[in-house]
């Protein structure tokens, strides 16, 4: 269902930390360790991000097409799909699928502006073929569930930067972002936490 | 890094071959995914591109339509219209929906193909069916089958957040032969999203709903509406099912790319009535209601005359269920939930004939590609062995199929009988593939007495034993 999380296909394909952090063979092969990996995955995150603003989209077609990149390179190499090509896509891709589209011509333009460097130069045909590659890699499974709703956005913009996404309920990253802003905060949050009954181990762990 | 190099390479290959494009497309080119489908030829056309009729060769009894989509030459990638409609149909899953089995893409051309359980029938070849070649109504009996199911997977998507936004007749499949015979699936959510926070207005995809099926909060310009628009060609859908005519056929002014449409209001009012605020509280915010005084609101229709352009009397549930579905303010209009509670859907008792519809037409010149041969297309009835025809031939093509509703399953199960078995009026002694005689539904009788009135007991029974049912029944024939 499509506005139900938990018989979304979002929910079924929650994978384990473990799972996410398995780098490809051929990235291996390279040289790619798990922190270059990480690493790589939270550039082309602030790369989306910094391509959002330009083209003016909202916050949660940035986080779809962050989710997008992720979802994406559990199942494929860097080697195979450059991620200075493969994040501009999701973001288009993303731009769509949230109905609210970007055009392909508009993201060169200001990918170009970003960045002087020629390997991230891409064109728009490199964009379109690169999409149809992106949805592939998807399985076809774009409705993605967020943590917004009315939560205060700094913070679970910040949970984007790691694989939580990929990994647990929307609610629970909502959650976890409120334990950390009351521990920064200094207020005692133990009791209300556990009226609401949640695994404290997975929102400490995502802290 | 040097990420780049096979990705160029990639693209390169892409280059060389999608020119390749040419007319004389053997299988051989074809890309793997393709060879598991015996093409039967093309079965539809619309703006996103083609409708083809295909076999699965492992298992031959299966039948797929598949949908190709057309690239989008401005340099859009895939169409919108196509990651809608895979986005929601990924996600869901209901009997009263059409079912996405795969999604296929082809780098060579940048082409995307969805496949899908195909359906024998439509309710618009339905209804032409009735009126152009039997000249006869559509028994009351499925008419009730068809709109109840219809209801049934609308308030599945409504109760989701999805509004399809472009209901009508074509758009509403029937299965033929096969375990879900007389099914009704809702297909084609090119225009279908979730409208649960939405991050721009609604009125920002443009145009939605073919005109004659089009709310009238729409036609006059809402920037922001409900699943109502639904229910409202819902409404247009029952009555066409009733009269074999568009109920509001109005004629459509194609250079406004607004979706204000003078003589579709017009149409309406005439039948309905003219608006008013007091009924309507939040017309008099509607953009043309505003603007446009002297069209819209100058004319005076205030004969209702809906009840004798369908023919029924005002107190024929139907009628009420009909007028619930017409109502104006789309804040009282009836909901798919509440429609499905309606006193004109209780169970009846079906018709005693039947009609064979005819098969899909298939155009068997015309290749994936999207190329035809020389010859003139030819048209299935009749006539399937035509160029491709060849083995792929299924032999009982030619021959219309009796079709059977099924659905209701509120109803208790006894009662069930009345509803999966035979129906349909005119063409007495029409064949069927088996020459099965079709009085399916005597063995059924003697349980439904009884459990008429049944209907607001928990009586809702499950898809599995309409099908067991349905299966029984075909071996008693």
């Amino acid at each position: 269902m499509a506005t139900d999380f938990w018989t979304s296909t979002h929910y079924k394909q929650l994978l384990d930390q473990e799972e996410v952090d398995v780098v490809h063979s051929l990235d291996k092969e390279r040289g790619i360790t798990l922190e270059d990996f990480k690493l790589i995955k939270l550039h082309m995150t602030n790369y989306i991000a910094r391509l959002a603003q330009n083209v003016k989209v909202r916050q949660r077609v940035v986080a779809t097409a962050v989710t997008y990149m992720r979802r994406a390179y559990t199942r494929r190499s860097m080697t195979e799909y450059d991620p200075r090509l493969v994040a501009p896509t999701c973001l288009y891709l993303a731009s769509k699928a949230e109905e609210s589209t970007v055009q392909a011509r508009l993201l060169v333009f200001y990918i170009k502006k970003l960045h002087s460097d020629e390997k991230y130069r891409y064109e728009i045909k490199e964009i379109l073929e690169m999409e149809m590659k992106i949805l592939e890699a998807l399985n076809y499974y774009l409705v993605v569930f967020h943590p917004y709703r009315g939560l205060s956005q700094g913070l679970i913009n910040d949970s984007y930067r790691m694989d939580l996404i990929l990994i647990y309920p929307p609610h629970l990253i909502a959650l976890a972002c409120i334990y950390v802003v009351c521990m920064l905060k200094d207020k005692d949050n133990t009791a209300w936490f556990e009226q609401l009954r949640v695994d404290m181990n997975s929102v400490r762990i995502q802290s | 890094m040097e990420e780049e190099e096979p990705q160029k390479k990639m693209s390169n290959r892409g280059n060389n071959t999608g020119g390749g494009n040419n007319s004389n497309i053997n299988s051989s080119n074809r890309p793997e995914w393709l060879q598991q489908y015996d093409l039967i030829g093309k079965i539809g056309e619309g703006t996103y591109g083609l409708v083809f009729l295909a076999k699965i060769k492992s298992n031959r009894s299966k039948s797929i339509a598949i949908k190709k989509f057309k690239q989008s030459k401005d340099g859009d990638g895939v169409s919108p219209t196509a990651i809608r409609e895979i986005m929601l149909l990924r996600e869901i899953s209901h009997e009263n929906v059409v079912k996405l089995v795969n999604v296929h893409i082809n780098h060579m051309d940048m082409s995307l193909y969805l496949a899908f359980d195909y359906a024998e029938h439509d309710l618009y070849e339905i209804i032409r069916h009735h009126r152009d070649k039997v000249n006869q109504a559509i028994n009351q009996y499925t008419v009730k089958s068809i709109l109840w199911q219809l209801l049934n997977g609308l308030n599945y998507l409504h109760s989701n957040w999805i509004m399809h936004r472009d209901l009508k007749p074509s758009n509403i499949l029937v299965m033929g032969d096969g375990e879900e015979q007389g099914v009704v699936k809702i297909a084609d959510f090119g225009l279908a999203r979730i409208y649960q926070a939405p991050l721009k207005a609604l009125s920002d995809n443009g145009v939605v709903v073919t005109i004659w099926y089009r709310a009238p909060e729409l036609l006059l310009g809402a920037k922001h509406y409900t699943s109502a628009v639904d229910m409202w060609a819902v409404g247009c859908i029952f009555a066409e099912l009733l009269t074999l005519k568009p109920l509001f056929q109005g004629q459509e002014v194609k250079a406004t790319p607004n979706p204000f449409q003078l003589d579709q209001l017009d149409k309406i009012f005439k039948v309905l009535g003219h608006p008013t605020v007091d009924k309507w509280p939040t017309l008099a915010h509607l953009p043309h209601w505003q603007s446009d005084q002297q069209h819209i609101q100058g004319h005076k229709y205030d004969s209702p005359g809906l009840y004798s352009v369908v023919h029924l009397s005002p107190k024929n549930p139907a009628y009420d269920l009909l007028s619930k579905m017409l109502e104006y303010d789309p804040r009282k209009r009836i909901t798919a939930a509440q429609a499905l509670e309606h006193d004109a859907l209780v169970p009846s008792q079906p018709g005693e004939k039947i009609v064979n519809y005819p098969t899909r037409p298939v155009d068997t010149n015309t290749d994936f590609e999207g190329t035809t041969s020389l010859q003139p297309a030819q048209h299935a009835s009749g006539n399937v062995s035509g160029a491709m025809g060849g083995p792929h031939v299924m032999p009982n093509r030619s021959v219309p199929r009796p079709m059977h509703m099924v659905g209701m399953q509120r109803m208790q199960q006894q009662s069930m009988a009345a509803y999966n078995i035979a129906n349909q009026a005119g063409m007495g002694g029409a064949m069927n593939p088996g020459n099965i005689p079709m009085q399916r539904g005597v063995a059924a009788q003697p349980h439904q007495q009884q459990q008429q009135e049944g209907r607001n007991g928990d009586a809702r029974i499950s898809t599995t034993e309409i099908k067991a049912f349905l299966s029984l029944q075909q071996c008693i024939a």
